[in-house]
């Protein structure tokens, strides 16, 4: 009897927590990015960590908050890896293999470091912010280090515009483009410039232009 | 029953004054078939133009007897991503030209022939408030005594790229302010001044003109 009081205690415990949790849902458009490709055929590994990312955190002012922002970050850097590079091929592990290092001038890992969010009652401002930091990592095909960037991209939505579920969501997607507008104008013209200097792996240069 | 409303809706409207300038640099014109693109100035600090001022601006250009071709700020930003992001949006006319040196930047403006960019900047603020009133209920009913109120200013200004020629067309400030009041007489009385929406339709009239009054 005793153990059944617990077990239900524990269940509305649960079930309150549940209930009193703000799911974030991330939506938005995703752009195809406008810019020069970097002239090199790369092979993307997408962790597990990555794709199924999920940020919760429970602020004293607001509540429990969930945010799943693994599977909008995947589509966004489908998107733009596709547009950034002159071929992509999603890998199922970071290395390539044999047939496909005739085939491949790179591998390309990108990482969702960390995620935070602010809400009016903790910031007292009129908007929610969220940013998000990447690690992007270019191995050459030999797995011999061509770089790494760490990318910070911030957004904010007002507060009078959404309710809190949605402004959050709102401001994840505003950072999410932040970050890739960062990766397309400011890191790939640093990949093109490490690419061109004699240590670089063999490119297609001469692609780049198509 | 709408006369009613109507009459209501008015009567307990704040009023509001507002001031409209604008700074010509260059004749303006659009032919028909070209668009106008009206852009929320987003900023990295506590304040930005909000998103119901320029969707109120859209409204009101886009409706009436001399409705304009605009296109949706979302959907130009998605077309020209990542070049009009609050981090990489050319601050100045010159920097379009630097812009559209840009592969495909260039050709996918002339697509959607867009001829002018009107960027709004500005925010609407509480600049002062005070009074004060108390609600009570009780077994024996209830009601609400005192008075409040809130004076707010809105105060944007436009700025007109012309990107046929990139040169700044001109600009348009509107500023209103108004103050509204809650008066508790057993039941609260609002009456609410909306400053923004003055600066709102008094932008967006003298943005209209300035763009085909010069043709």
């Amino acid at each position: 009897m005793r153990r059944l009081s617990i077990c239900t205690t524990l269940a509305l415990v649960a079930g309150v927590q549940v209930a009193c949790t703000t799911n974030v849902v991330v939506e938005g458009s995703v752009p195809t990015p406008l810019i020069e490709k970097v002239p090199i055929r790369v092979g993307i590994y997408y962790s597990d960590s990555f794709k199924s990312y999920e940020h919760k955190e429970k602020l004293p002012e607001a509540g429990h908050y969930r945010i799943p922002l693994g599977e909008k970050n995947l589509m966004f850097f489908r998107n733009l890896t596709d547009a950034l590079f002159l071929e992509v091929v999603e890998l199922e592990e970071p290395r390539l293999a044999a047939t496909q290092q005739e085939h491949l001038d790179a591998i390309l890992i990108p990482e969702i470091v960390k995620y935070g969010f602010l809400v009016p009652a903790v910031s007292t401002l009129t908007f929610y912010e969220a940013s998000i930091e990447y690690e992007l990592t270019l191995t050459a095909r030999d797995g011999g280090d061509i770089g790494s960037w760490k990318v910070v991209g911030y957004g904010k939505a007002e507060a009078a515009m959404f309710g809190g579920r949605e402004a959050v969501g709102e401001a994840t997607m505003q950072a999410i483009r932040d970050g890739g507008a960062r990766i397309a104008t400011e890191v790939s013209p640093e990949m093109i410039a490490k690419l061109a200097s004699p240590s670089a792996p063999d490119a297609a240069p001469e692609e780049a232009a198509q | 029953m709408s006369r009613l409303l109507l009459v209501l809706s008015l009567a307990l409207a704040g009023c509001v004054s507002s001031r409209v300038e604008q700074n010509r640099e260059s004749a303006t014109g659009i032919a028909s078939g070209e668009a106008i693109v009206v852009l929320g100035r987003a900023s990295y600090n506590d304040r930005e133009t909000e998103e119901s001022f320029t969707d109120c601006i859209v409204d009101q250009l886009s409706g009436g007897s001399q409705a304009m071709r605009l296109i949706p700020q979302k959907e130009f930003k998605d077309s020209l991503y990542p070049w009009f992001e609050p981090r990489t949006a050319p601050n100045s006319a010159s920097d379009l030209g630097e812009l559209f040196a840009e592969p495909g930047v260039r050709a996918r403006m002339d697509e959607s022939k867009v001829r002018y960019l009107a960027w709004i900047d500005g925010d609407t603020v509480t600049v002062d408030r005070g009074g004060s009133m108390s609600c009570t209920l009780s077994t024996f009913g209830g009601g609400c005594f005192g008075m409040s109120y809130w004076e707010k200013d809105a105060s944007y200004e436009a700025a007109i790229w012309d990107v046929q020629n990139l040169t700044v067309s001109g600009r348009i400030s509107a500023d209103a302010t108004g103050t509204s009041y809650i008066a508790g007489l057993l039941i609260p009385i609002p009456i609410i001044a909306r400053p923004g929406n003055a600066a709102c339709k008094a932008l967006a009239e003298q943005l209209r003109e300035f763009i085909v009054g010069d043709g």
